[in-house]
Formats: C-alpha cells, sequence, structure tokens
C-alpha cells in the first residue's frame, strides 16, 4: 500500500508487489524491512500474519511488523510469522500501559514506536494518530515522555505532510523530540531518490534513514543509494553481491 | 518466490530446527529453505535424538530457555544427537549461548555443556558509553581455520541483538571474534559443534553463505 498525505493509494496484492517491483531483489540492499497493517476498520491479523510469512521468506534481515497491535498475543502471533520487533502508533498515546507490557514481555529492543506528525495551521507540529484521524492535545515533546521510559528501543518518526511526496524528508520534524532523547531515530516521510537519503543520514540525530514510496523499489536507485551512501563515508554494513552468492552456492551444490 | 538454488543437494539425513518455543523459526527455516534444503521443525525428544543435523536458535532469556528444554526432555535428546552420534549442531544466539557450561541471565544455570565458559552480561566496565544490547550489524573476524567462515571475507558484516556475551579465552575450537567495547566470541567451531552469536538468518548474503557452510562441512 503506498500512502499519500494519508489518502491510502491500493497499488495491489502480494503477488503485485514481488512482480512489479522486484521486491525479492530488493531486499538484498536494505539493513531492515519493516511491514505495517494499515488496513482501515476491521483488521484481519490471521491473513495479515500469512501476507508477513510470504513477504519475508526472501528477506534475510530484520523485520518489523504492526499496525493495529493491540494485545500482547497479537505481537506474539507477529514475531511467529517473521516479525523481530513490533511496531506501535496509537498505543504509545491512548495505551501506554501494553507499550510497557511488550517492552516486559519481550524486550525494550523488540518495541519500535512509530509517531506521524503534521504541521499545524500555527506552524507548528503535532502528533497524529489512529490512521490520521486523530489529533494528539498535548505538543509532541511532552507526549513523547515515554521516549526516556525504557520501553521502546526505536522511534520511527515519519512526516504526514510529505508521506509519499517524494519532495524529502521534513527534518524540522526533529526538533520536535524531547531534548535528551536517546532512543535512535529512523527518518520517514517523503523519500524520492538516493539524495534525500543522503540529506537524512547527514544530520547527526537521524540513525536510519527509511523510505516506503514503492517508486524507490524500482530499477536500482535504492542499490546506487546505498553505494553512493558507502562511499561517501556513512558507515553502512556491506555484504557481497547476490550474484556472488549465487555463484558460491552452485559451487558447492557440485562438490556435494 | 524465487529461489537461489534449483534442485535440491545431494546430502542425505534430516535436518532438523529444535523448537523449544522460544525463537523466530520462520526465519531461520526460510533462509534454509533459501539454500534448497527442507528442515523439520520440531520439539520432539525422539526426533532430536534421531536427526542429523541440528539448529539450535533461540531469542530471549537463559534461564528460561534451559528450563524450557529440560521440561521438554530435549536436554537429553541434545546429548544424545551431539555427543552420543556425533551430529552436528550449529547454535544461532541465544541458541550459541544454550551451548556453554552456564549462564548467568536471571540467575546462575547450567548451559548444555559444547562449550566452555560463562555467558554473562556485558559490564559497565567493558561498554563505557555503549548501550546494552548490542543491537545492528558489527564485523566479525575469522581465520582460514574457520569452517564456518570459508569464502567470508574477514572482516565481515553480520546482524547481532544481544545483551549477554561469551568471551573468547582458552577455547579448544576456532573462535569468530567481534568487539563491543570488548572483544567477545561472535562464532565458534570445534568439531561437530558451531555456534554463532550474530543471526544468521538476518545478515544478508554473509549470513546465507555461513549458513551453507555449516550445511557443507
Amino acid at each position: 500500500m503506498l500512502s499519500r498525505n494519508f489518502r491510502l493509494q491500493r497499488v495491489g496484492n502480494l503477488e503485485w508487489l514481488q512482480r512489479n517491483y522486484n521486491f525479492a531483489h530488493i531486499a538484498f540492499f536494505i539493513d531492515e524491512l519493516t511491514v505495517l497493517d494499515v488496513t482501515r476498520g476491521e483488521r484481519n491479523p490471521d491473513a495479515f500474519c500469512d501476507a508477513l510469512k510470504a513477504l519475508t521468506a526472501g528477506c534475510f534481515v530484520p523485520i518489523s511488523a504492526g499496525g493495529g497491535v493491540r494485545s500482547v498475543a497479537q505481537a506474539s502471533q507477529l514475531l511467529r510469522s517473521g516479525a523481530d520487533k513490533i511496531v506501535v502508533n496509537s498505543p504509545l498515546f491512548d495505551r501506554p500501559g501494553l507499550v510497557r507490557e511488550l517492552a516486559q514481555e519481550f524486550g525494550q529492543q523488540c518495541v519500535v514506536g512509530s509517531v506521524d506528525m503534521k504541521r499545524d495551521r500555527a506552524g507548528g507540529y503535532r502528533i497524529i494518530t489512529e490512521s490520521g484521524t486523530r489529533l494528539v492535545e498535548q505538543e509532541p515533546a511532552g507526549a513523547l515522555y515515554w521516549l526516556n521510559e525504557q520501553w521502546v528501543g526505536e522511534l520511527y518518526l515519519n512526516s504526514i505532510d510529505r508521506d509519499g511526496t517524494g519532495q524529502g524528508y521534513d527534518l524540522a520534524l526533529l526538533d520536535q523530540l524531547p531534548a535528551d532523547c536517546s532512543v535512535p531515530v529512523i527518518m520517514a516521510g517523503g523519500v524520492g531518490n538516493g539524495a534525500h537519503l543522503a540529506v537524512g543520514f547527514a544530520d547527526s540525530r537521524v540513525d536510519a534513514v527509511a523510505t516506503a514510496h514503492l517508486f524507490n523499489f524500482v530499477g536500482d536507485g535504492l542499490q546506487r543509494a546505498r553505494e553512493a551512501l558507502v562511499n561517501q563515508g556513512a558507515r553502512l554494513a556491506v555484504w557481497p553481491a547476490l550474484s556472488e552468492l549465487a555463484v558460491a552456492l552452485n559451487e558447492s551444490m557440485a562438490t556435494a | 518466490m524465487e529461489t537461489a538454488l534449483h534442485g535440491s543437494l545431494s546430502m542425505s539425513g534430516q535436518l532438523l530446527i529444535v523448537d523449544y518455543g522460544m525463537g523466530n523459526l520462520w526465519s531461520v527455516q526460510s533462509a534454509l529453505r533459501y539454500l534448497g534444503r527442507d528442515p523439520v521443525v520440531s520439539s520432539d525428544p525422539a526426533q532430536v535424538a534421531a536427526a542429523d543435523t541440528l539448529i539450535l536458535p533461540g531469542v530471549g532469556s537463559f534461564h528460561k530457555a534451559m528450563d524450557a528444554l529440560h521440561a521438554q526432555e530435549l536436554t537429553e535428546a541434545l546429548a544424545e544427537a551431539v555427543l552420543g552420534r556425533r551430529r552436528k549442531i550449529l547454535g544461532i544466539c541465544l541458541g550459541m549461548q544454550l551451548l556453554a557450561e552456564k549462564g548467568t541471565e536471571d540467575g546462575e544455570c547450567q548451559g548444555l555443556g559444547l562449550i566452555p565458559g560463562s555467558v554473562d552480561r556485558f559490564t559497565r566496565e567493558e561498554l563505557g558509553l555503549l548501550k546494552v544490547p548490542h543491537i545492528g550489524f558489527n564485523h566479525v573476524s575469522a581465520t582460514q581455520q574457520n569452517r564456518l567462515f570459508k569464502g567470508i571475507a574477514s572482516p565481515a558484516d553480520f546482524y547481532f541483538v544481544h545483551s549477554y556475551r561469551l568471551l573468547a579465552a582458552d577455547l579448544p575450537g576456532e573462535p569468530g571474534l567481534c568487539r563491543y567495547g570488548v572483544e567477545f566470541l561472535a562464532a565458534y567451531e570445534h568439531e561437530n559443534i558451531f555456534a554463532t552469536q550474530f543471526h544468521p538468518e538476518k545478515s544478508q548474503t554473509n549470513g546465507l553463505k555461513l549458513l551453507n557452510n555449516f550445511l557443507a562441512c
């Protein structure tokens, strides 16, 4: 699903994704994958977990999953379906007790806090939850108190305004965080090309850069962006190309 | 879904992933299937004892895991397969730690005793300003003697997520090393015992190559 300013665009099912966006290939250029159930209305957790298993079967990096997580049992089901970490959003603001429970049950490093922000009329920022339908009253720095509570291992920070636009990150979101935030930040919302990823990476407050824009899954843009970042000195993990692996595997088959 | 290998490898015998209720079995299964194998996932002591090749995954607490292995009669089954029948085993993450003599997470308890040493938390002195858990990709160094690392660069990047570690002192086998405040045991192999503190199934092509090396040796 591609989101554009929080209006969802239906793009197709899993097969469509694999056929048209060559996800099996792209999966080898990312450090981590996040899969969110953005279904409006009644969700089907079993169907989502089946889709998650299928999607992640060829993806050999850490996987975060979420969207509508409302219980420890649901989180457990995701962890059995290929997820290494659970993503929570609305519960951070309306059921923090659940977030604490998830951290206690699975470990703080297993919980990713996802926060969507948008600019308000006055030019400040507000947090928005429940699939973009609910504004959190409190100003962000206060509402994000839980960043210091050891419940969340990472923060996924997304700009609603930039999401799907391809215009680049809104780095001003970082100014809304509490001053002493020690939780690693994954920046999201707005990446249209590799240069946007580099700009995000260059900000010392950003620990990881994310893109959900499927356009970035086409061709070799993501691969080239990764290579450019490494050449610019970014300390990204390095691994051999899939083609090298295939050669090595075929060799070991021949001698088996 | 595409896989890197077509057809099946000619190795015989059952490849078994031990299910004791803790660990991301799906990812390990997926990686092995990608490599053209058809692993069985089992918690049955008889099947474990009779398996040809074993994978012991694990995520969570050492003590809880040992309790689970004992409760499901898997400790004896593993001893039979590994010590009795000398079948090869790969311990991954917590699975590596369980192969050790003992662990101190949630109170000291005995491990499976296949790797000398104790699994202890990274200390404040070791870490300095670094945080626990050690999470993310980090560099692992190994030597020509390491069968797991055949054809893999040294150092190479693998994915870690752990708060407890084994140290590399006085071990009879071949270590793989990583530094996180302190140099700790990132991988180990000795005869039929193999182990990685990192997750090969989460380490892209480096991890897939290592898993294939384990299967092939």
